[in-house]
């Protein structure tokens, strides 16, 4: 699976949304993207690509796109695939 | 009291210590003592039962019984203490988020002394997971999954943009 799909993945598993709706998808945009689904996020996403985020970055991570953004720094890239 | 081991700090609480570390009070609160504290890792607690506890006359007035939900409640309170024990977040209240695999293999009556077997098996950014048995003279009670939040501990994470 490619890393862009694994992030995807992500999104949908942790919050039963759909793949069309990730596009722009924000922080507190649906129920599940609470606090709670947020650090439920940041595990899941630590796990599928073995990383550790630091405090700032988890709260940075505030949208489906600046998240792609952060993981860039961890050396998680999506943008050739 | 604390102690030093081998395997690293144990601590035991009484009523009013308990207290000092979680924030459930009479008429909730479901645990006399915890035996040991092991920071981070388990607990072990124990509530006896006696008639003069405000539900049994309700539950059931022709055979008092412990409902449900109060077992639970020993349990999570039990668990709790595994991490609510630790300085950094002691005295902090706790929500569910999820309950899973509730078993029920006994009933518990006035007189009986419950001992609570708990461990915290993943603890990060104020979300615990963890699981809890209890016994009877070593026989089956009830047992449950938890996952539990410290909402204190996440508004510490919330993303920037829902900071007014």
């Amino acid at each position: 699976m490619s890393n862009s799909n694994k992030y995807d993945t992500a999104f949908i598993e942790t919050f039963q949304v759909d793949a069309q709706r990730l596009s722009g998808l924000q922080y507190q945009d649906i129920k599940e993207w609470d606090s709670i689904g947020h650090m439920q996020l940041m595990s899941v996403l630590e796990e599928a690509f073995s990383v550790e985020l630091d405090i700032d970055d988890i709260i940075d991570f505030s949208s489906y796109e600046k998240g792609r953004e952060i993981l860039s720094k961890y050396g998680v890239s999506m943008a050739d695939e | 009291m604390n102690e030093t081991t081998d395997t690293g700090q144990v601590m035991s609480f009484d009523t009013m210590g308990i207290q000092a570390c979680q924030r459930n009070r009479y008429p909730l609160l479901f645990v006399d003592q915890i035996v040991e504290a092991v920071p981070g890792k388990s607990a072990r607690g124990v509530k006896c039962f006696t008639y003069n506890e405000w539900f049994f006359p309700a539950h059931f007035d022709d055979e008092p019984n412990v409902p449900g939900f109060i077992l639970v409640e020993c349990l999570v309170q039990t668990f709790i203490m595994s991490f609510l024990c630790m300085d950094e977040y002691k005295g902090k209240k706790t929500n569910f988020v999820s309950i899973d695999n509730v078993k029920f293999k006994r009933k518990v009556v006035p007189g009986d002394r419950l001992e609570v077997e708990a461990a915290l098996d993943h603890f990060k950014r104020g979300i615990a997971r963890g699981h809890a048995e209890s016994y009877i003279d070593k026989e089956p009670v009830c047992q449950a999954d938890f996952v539990v939040t410290i909402p204190d501990v996440l508004d510490g994470f919330r993303p920037k943009s829902s900071r007014a």
